[in-house]
C-alpha cells in the first residue's frame, strides 16, 4: 500500500494516429491509462492521480491529482490529437502539479507515455532527471511507437538519472507485443514496487493470464475480481465432477462388457481402451464431445455379443495403440500378441470377418471414433482389403464342401 | 528570557524534507533520541543540498539553532525562511532568506548559532535550506537539528477548562 500522488503524461501528438498498436496508438494508450488509474486509486484510498497531455497547443493539465476515478476517466474523452510532444515541458509541469499536492505524505510519481520521437538532447533529459530525483519524484516511462533517433537510449538515460533505490521503471513495448495495457499489467509500473501489487492488479493480471476472451460469464473480471474468482472456482469444480462421472460411466460400461464376453482378453482390451480414452480426456479441453465419444465406444463394445465387442476392440486398438504404447510398452506388447493370437484362430477370424463384412456397422463405428475420419482414403483402403479377405474366406468353405 | 527547546512544538505530520537518501531521513536528525545518536544522520542524495520544511503547532519565537555534523560533510551555508510554504529547490532564490548562517566547525560540534531574533518573532513554519557543506563534497550529513526559542504568549487552549456552573 504505497501512498502516492501520480501524474500521467499522455502523448497526444500526430504520431499517435499510427495504427501499429490496435486500434491505434492513442486508443491503446488511453486504455493503458484507464487501467493504471484504476490500479493506483484502488491500491490505496488516499492515492491521487492526475492527467496531462504533452502535445497539442502546449502542455495541458486535464485533471489535477484527484482520487475521483470518474473525473480521471472522463477527461480522457474527446481529446484532440495533434502537434508534437514536448517531453521536458510535460515532465516539469507534472512535477509542479505534484509539488502542490494537498497531502504532503503522498510520494510523488510521474508516468510518461512516449510514443513519438524525443527531440531533446540526452544531457537535457539527464538534467531534468536529476532535478526530479532531488525533489524525490519517481518516474515511470512507457516507451512505445517510434524508435528513431536513439529514443530508447535517451529514455533509459532519463530514468537512470531519476532512479533511486529501484523506484523508477522503464518499459519498452514493441507493436508486436499485443495490447499496450496487457503488457503493462505484468510490469512494476502497474503492480507497484515489490509487494506483488494490489488485489486489483493481481486479479487483473490473473484474468489476463488465463485469457480475458475465455471469460464469457458476462462479467468483467477487472471490475469484479471476487465474483470472477468464484465463477472460475465453481467452473473448475463442475469440470472435475463431470470428469469423475465420465470415468465412472466408462468403468461401468467396461465391466458390463467384461461380464458379457466369455473371452477374458476382451476385458483387458476394454480396460485398455478406457485408459487410453482417459488419457485422451486429460489432453482435451472439449469435455462433452469426449464424453459422448467415450460412451459410444463403451456402448459399441458392450452392446451385442462377444464378437462385436471383439471387433470394436480391435478397431479401437488401432486408434488407441499410440496412447497405450506411451503409457505402458509391456501392456501394448501383450495386447498386440493376444490380438495376433485371436487373428490366428480361424473360428474367431470368420466371426470377425462377418462383423467386418457388415459395412454399415463398420462405418458407423468408424465415424463414432474420435480422431478417425471415415472418409480418409487409408481407412477406405483398409475396409476394402478386409472385404476382400472376407470373400476369400467365403470361397474356402465352399471348396471344402466340394 | 530563557529559551527552551522547541522540539515539543514541531508538527510532525507536516515535516518535509527534499533530496534525502532513503533510510537517512529527517527523523534521524530531528527526533528526540535519534538526534542524540551521531550514527544516525540525515544525508543528501543527488547533490549536497537539502531542503527541510518544519511547521510548528503554535506560533513561536526563534532565538537560535543548533546543527551538528561531521567536519567534512557538515553543512556550511544554511538559509532560513520563516513562514514560507511550498518551497522547492527551484524557487529558493525567489525569496530573500530571513537569515543566512555560515556554520563554523565549532558550531557543528554543538555551539548554537544565534539568529536575527527580530526576523523570527512569529514563526508558524520554518524552511531550512542547506546550500553547501564544509568540504564541498557531494553528500551533506546532518546528525542533529535543534531549535531554541520561546512560544508566543497565546491562549493555551489546552489550559481551558469548563468551569462548573453551580448556580
Amino acid at each position: 500500500m504505497v501512498l502516492e500522488a501520480t501524474m500521467i503524461c499522455i502523448d497526444n501528438s500526430e504520431y499517435t494516429r499510427n495504427g501499429d498498436y490496435s486500434p491505434n496508438r492513442f486508443q491503446a494508450q488511453a486504455d493503458a491509462v484507464n487501467l493504471i488509474c484504476g490500479a493506483k486509486t484502488q491500491s490505496n484510498p488516499e492515492n491521487t492521480v492526475g492527467v496531462l497531455t504533452m502535445a497539442g497547443k502546449g502542455v495541458r493539465v486535464l485533471v489535477t491529482p484527484t482520487s475521483d476515478l470518474g473525473k480521471i476517466l472522463a477527461c480522457m474523452h474527446g481529446l484532440d490529437v495533434g502537434g508534437e510532444m514536448n517531453l521536458a515541458a510535460g515532465i516539469q509541469v507534472a512535477q509542479l502539479a505534484l509539488k502542490h499536492r494537498q497531502n504532503k505524505k503522498q510520494q510523488q510519481r510521474i508516468i510518461v507515455f512516449a510514443g513519438s520521437p524525443v527531440n531533446y538532447d540526452k544531457k537535457v533529459l539527464e538534467a531534468i532527471g536529476k532535478k526530479l530525483k532531488k525533489n524525490s519524484v519517481a518516474l515511470d516511462v512507457v516507451n512505445f511507437g517510434e524508435e528513431d533517433d536513439g529514443k530508447p537510449e535517451k529514455l533509459e538515460a532519463l530514468v537512470a538519472s531519476v532512479n533511486n533505490s529501484d523506484s523508477s521503471h522503464i518499459v519498452h513495448v514493441p507493436p508486436s507485443a499485443g495490447a499496450l495495457s496487457d503488457v503493462l499489467i505484468s510490469t512494476p509500473i502497474f503492480t507497484g514496487d515489490g509487494e506483488g501489487g494490489s488485489g486489483f492488479a493481481a486479479a487483473a493480471a490473473a484474468a489476463a493470464a488465463s485469457g480475458v476472451s475465455g471469460f464469457d460469464f458476462g462479467v468483467d473480471p477487472n471490475l469484479e475480481p471476487e465474483l470472477a474468482l468464484a465463477l472460475r472456482v465453481s467452473m473448475e469444480e463442475e469440470r472435475a465432477r463431470q470428469e469423475a462421472a465420465a470415468k465412472r460411466a466408462a468403468e461401468e460400461a467396461s465391466r458390463q462388457g467384461g461380464e458379457q464376453s466369455s473371452n477374458s482378453q476382451d476385458a483387458t482390451m476394454t480396460e485398455n481402451v478406457s485408459v487410453g480414452a482417459l488419457v485422451d480426456e486429460n489432453k482435451r479441453n472439449d469435455q462433452t464431445d469426449n464424453e459422448t465419444a467415450l460412451l459410444e465406444q463403451a456402448l459399441a463394445m458392450s452392446m451385442d455379443d462377444p464378437r462385436s465387442s471383439q471387433s470394436g476392440g480391435i478397431s479401437m486398438l488401432d486408434a488407441d495403440m499410440s496412447d497405450a504404447t506411451m503409457e505402458d510398452q509391456d501392456l501394448a506388447l501383450a495386447l498386440q500378441m493376444s490380438v495376433q493370437d485371436t487373428a490366428a484362430d480361424p473360428t474367431s477370424q470368420t466371426e470377425m470377418s462377418e462383423v467386418l463384412g457388415d459395412r454399415s456397422f463398420m462405418s458407423d463405428i468408424i465415424s463414432s471414433l474420435p480422431g478417425v475420419d471415415a472418409n480418409d482414403p487409408s481407412v477406405r483402403d483398409l475396409l476394402a482389403s478386409l472385404r476382400q479377405g472376407e470373400k476369400k474366406n467365403d470361397d474356402k468353405p465352399s471348396d471344402e464342401e466340394k | 528570557m530563557n529559551q527552551v527547546d522547541l522540539l515539543d512544538f514541531i508538527d510532525w505530520t507536516g515535516v518535509e524534507c527534499l533530496n534525502f537518501k532513503p533510510n537517512k531521513t529527517i527523523a534521524n536528525a530531528l527526533k528526540q533520541g535519534y538526534r542524540e545518536d551521531d550514527g544516525l544522520s540525515l544525508e543528501s542524495d543527488a547533490d549536497e543540498q537539502l531542503l527541510i520544511y518544519i511547521p510548528f503547532t503554535q506560533v513561536v519565537k526563534l532565538h537560535s539553532i543548533n546543527i551538528k555534523g561531521p567536519e567534512e560533510e557538515g553543512p556550511r551555508t544554511v538559509k532560513l525562511y520563516a513562514n514560507k510554504e511550498h518551497m522547492g529547490f527551484s524557487n529558493v532564490n525567489d525569496y530573500p532568506p530571513s537569515d543566512t548562517a555560515i556554520f563554523s566547525s565549532e558550531n557543528l560540534k554543538g555551539k548554537p548559532v544565534t539568529l536575527k531574533y527580530v526576523k523570527f518573532q512569529s514563526v508558524r513554519s520554518l524552511t531550512i535550506f542547506i546550500e553547501d557543506n564544509q568540504g564541498s563534497v557531494d553528500n551533506t550529513l546532518v546528525q542533529k537539528i535543534a531549535f531554541y526559542g520561546s512560544t508566543v504568549e497565546t491562549t493555551d487552549m489546552k489550559g481551558l477548562k469548563k468551569i462548573e456552573d453551580g448556580h
